[in-house]
C-alpha cells in the first residue's frame, strides 16, 4: 500500500470523528446537565444559549442530544465488538466441524438475525425491576453475534479446503491453533466490515426501544428526544427535526465508518 | 419425498423456536428477582391481596407445575383472564390486536416488495439507460435511513402541516390511513428488496436462456418479468423473510407514533401494567407470526423456483 492512499483509507472515519468530537465538546464545555429542568423555557425555540432549543420541561436539547449520542455510540461499539469476538470464532469452528454442527449453527444464525429484537428486549426487560443500559446491552449482544458467525462460516467454507489449512492439519496442529493462527487472520478483514452495519443497527434499535417506552430510566436517549418531538409535533417541530437528524447522523456515520475496515473498496 | 422431509424439519424447527420463546418469557416473568404479584399490585398492597393474586395466577404452585400449566394453556389457547380487564380472556385480547397489526404488516410487505422489485428491474433493465445509477444511489440512501428518523418527520409534513393525508391513528382515517402507515413501514423493506433484487437480477441478466427468449421475439417486459424474475426470486424472498423481524419492530414504532391499536400497543400496555397472561400470549403470538411467514417464504420460493425443490 502506498503512502498517499492512507488518508483516503481513513476518510470514512471522518463523519464519526466529527460527531464524537462535537458531542464531546458540547458535553465538556457547556456542562449543562441533560436532566436539568427549567420549566419557564419549556419547548423554547433554538437561540444562541440553546442551539437546538429546549424540550419538555425546558431541558437543553443540545446537552441531552450530546450525552445521548455519546452513550448510544459507546453501547453500539461495545456490543458490535463483542459480537465480532464471539461470532467470528463460533462460525469458524462450526465450519471446520462440518456436518450437523455446521448446519445447525448456520440456521440458528439465520433465525436470530431475522428475529424481532423488540420481542427479545421485552423478555429481558420484563425480568428486571428497573431496566438500564446494561440490560439493553445484553439484549443486543444476544443477537449481535449472528451476522459475524454467518460471515465467518461462509468464509471458512472456502478457506477450509485451502492447501495451507490442509498442511496445518497434516502437521498435527490442534484445531483451536489452526483457527487462531491460520483462519481468523485471513477472514477477519471480510468479517470486520459488518461492524459498522451492526453498530448502526444497535443505535437505531436503542432509539426505537426508548421511543416506545422501553428505554433507560434516566431518559437520556435519542429515542426519548423523538418521543418528546412527536408529543409536541405542532407546538415545537424543532424537537422532532433535531431528534430525527441526530438518529440519522449517528447511525449513518457508523455505517460509513465501517467502510474504513473494508480492504476491497479503497 | 425430500420436499416432505424438508417441510417436516421446518415445522419442527418452527415449533422449537416458539417453545424457546415461550419458555424464555415464562421464566423471565417468574424466576428472576422481584415477585410478580408485588410488581403488579405495587408497594401498597396488603398481604391478603397479594395472596389472592398469587393464587389466581397459580404463583403459589411449584414452578414445574406452573410451567406445564402454561404450556397446556398455550396449546389450548387459554391462558386465563386478562388482569387489567377482568372477565376478558387474555387470548381474546391478543386475537383482537392481531387483526390491525396483521393488516398493517401484510399491506407493508405487499407495497414494499412490489416497489422494491419494480425498482430493481428498472435498475437492471434497459428502460432507463445511464440514469440507472440514480436508482442504485437512491436505494443505498434510503436503506441507510432508519424508519424512526423519517416516519415522524414525514407524518409531520404530510399530515400535520400540509394536511394531505389523514393521521393513521385517527379512527376516521379508514383505508387511506392504513395505506399511509403501511407505505411508511414498507419503505425500508422496498430499499432492501431493491438492493438485493438488483444484485440477483444482475447475476441472471447475462444468462443465455434470456437471449433465447429475446431471439424468440419476447419483449423486454416478458424477458424480465416472466423469465428473469423467477430465477432471481430466491434472494428476494430471503431478504423479505430476514427483514420480517425489523418489520414487526417497525410496526411497534408506528403503532406508538400513530397511537394505533395493535399487537405492539397491547404488548407495551401489558408490559407496563404487568398483565402477565396477556403479555405471554402476545409475545408468543408475535413469535408465531414470525415463524409462520418464514416458513411461507420458504414454501413460496420452492413453488416459484424449481431449483429450490431439488
Amino acid at each position: 500500500m502506498s503512502v498517499t492512499s492512507r488518508p483516503r483509507r481513513l476518510l470514512p472515519l471522518l463523519p464519526l470523528s466529527l460527531l464524537i468530537l462535537s458531542a464531546a465538546l458540547a458535553v465538556g464545555l457547556r456542562a449543562a446537565s441533560p436532566s436539568r429542568l427549567e420549566p419557564r423555557l419549556s419547548w423554547c425555540s433554538p437561540d444562541l444559549a440553546h442551539p437546538f432549543g429546549c424540550g419538555e420541561g425546558g431541558v437543553d436539547l443540545s446537552a441531552l442530544i450530546a450525552h445521548a449520542t455519546l452513550r448510544a455510540l459507546a453501547l453500539a461499539v461495545a456490543v458490535a465488538i463483542t459480537g465480532l469476538v464471539v461470532g467470528a470464532p463460533m462460525g469458524t469452528f462450526a465450519a471446520l466441524a462440518r456436518g450437523r454442527i455446521e448446519r445447525i449453527t448456520g440456521r440458528a444464525a439465520d433465525l436470530i438475525q431475522a428475529f424481532p429484537t423488540f420481542l427479545l428486549a421485552l423478555v429481558v426487560l420484563s425480568a428486571v425491576r428497573s431496566p438500564g443500559r446494561v440490560h439493553l446491552g445484553l439484549v443486543f449482544a444476544a443477537t449481535a453475534w449472528a451476522p459475524f458467525a454467518r460471515l465467518a462460516l461462509a468464509q471458512t467454507r472456502v478457506l477450509r479446503d485451502a492447501t495451507y489449512v490442509e498442511a496445518a492439519f497434516a502437521l498435527g496442529l490442534s484445531r483451536p491453533r489452526i483457527v487462531v493462527r491460520h483462519l481468523l487472520p485471513q477472514l477477519l478483514g471480510v468479517v470486520a466490515v459488518q461492524l459498522g452495519a451492526t453498530g448502526a443497527a444497535i443505535v437505531v434499535s436503542e432509539a426505537a426501544l426508548a421511543f416506545v417506552g422501553l428505554g433507560p430510566r434516566d431518559g437520556v436517549s435519542l429515542g426519548a428526544v423523538m418521543d418528546q418531538g412527536v408529543a409536541a409535533m405542532l407546538r415545537a417541530p424543532h424537537v422532532l427535526t433535531v431528534g430525527a437528524l441526530s438518529v440519522f447522523l449517528t447511525s449513518v456515520s457508523l455505517l460509513i465508518a465501517g467502510r474504513a475496515l473494508d480492504r476491497g473498496t479503497m | 419425498m425430500r420436499a416432505f422431509k424438508l417441510a417436516f424439519v421446518r415445522l419442527l424447527e418452527a415449533l422449537f423456536v416458539l417453545l424457546v420463546l415461550a419458555t424464555l418469557i415464562f421464566f423471565a416473568l417468574r424466576l428472576l428477582p422481584g415477585d410478580p404479584a408485588q410488581l403488579i399490585l405495587g408497594d401498597q398492597a396488603g398481604p391478603a391481596e397479594l395472596a389472592r393474586l398469587r393464587e389466581k395466577l397459580h404463583l403459589d404452585e411449584p414452578l414445574s407445575r406452573q410451567y406445564v400449566r402454561f404450556l397446556g394453556g398455550l396449546a389450548s389457547l387459554d391462558l386465563g383472564d386478562s388482569l387489567r380487564r377482568p372477565g376478558i380472556p387474555a387470548m381474546r385480547r391478543v386475537g383482537e390486536a392481531l387483526g390491525p397489526t396483521g393488516a398493517l404488516a401484510a399491506v407493508a410487505v405487499a407495497i414494499g416488495s412490489i416497489t422494491g422489485v419494480a425498482l430493481a428491474m428498472l435498475a437492471v433493465g434497459p428502460w432507463l439507460g445511464t440514469r440507472r445509477v440514480w436508482i442504485e444511489r437512491g436505494l443505498v440512501t434510503v436503506a441507510a435511513t432508519p424508519l424512526l428518523s423519517f416516519a415522524p418527520v414525514l407524518t409531520y409534513a404530510l399530515s400535520a402541516r400540509l394536511r394531505l393525508l389523514p393521521l393513521p391513528g385517527d379512527p376516521d382515517a379508514g383505508a387511506l390511513g392504513l395505506v399511509f402507515a403501511s407505505a411508511l413501514l414498507g419503505v425500508p423493506l422496498a430499499a432492501q428488496v431493491g438492493r438485493t433484487g438488483r444484485a440477483a437480477l444482475g447475476e441472471v441478466a447475462p444468462m443465455l436462456f434470456l437471449r433465447v427468449v429475446e431471439a424468440k421475439g419476447g419483449g423486454p417486459l416478458r424477458v424480465w418479468l416472466r423469465h428473469a424474475l423467477p430465477a432471481a426470486s430466491g434472494p428476494i424472498l430471503t431478504v423479505v423473510a430476514t427483514q420480517l423481524g425489523a418489520l414487526l419492530g417497525g410496526a411497534v414504532v408506528l403503532e406508538r407514533l400513530f397511537e394505533r391499536w395493535g399487537l405492539g400497543t397491547l404488548i407495551l400496555e401489558a408490559y407496563s401494567s404487568r398483565d402477565l397472561p396477556v403479555l405471554e400470549g402476545a409475545v408468543v403470538a408475535s413469535g408465531a407470526i414470525f415463524v409462520l411467514v418464514q416458513a411461507l417464504a420458504a414454501a413460496l420460493h420452492a413453488a416459484i423456483d424449481p431449483r429450490a425443490r431439488a
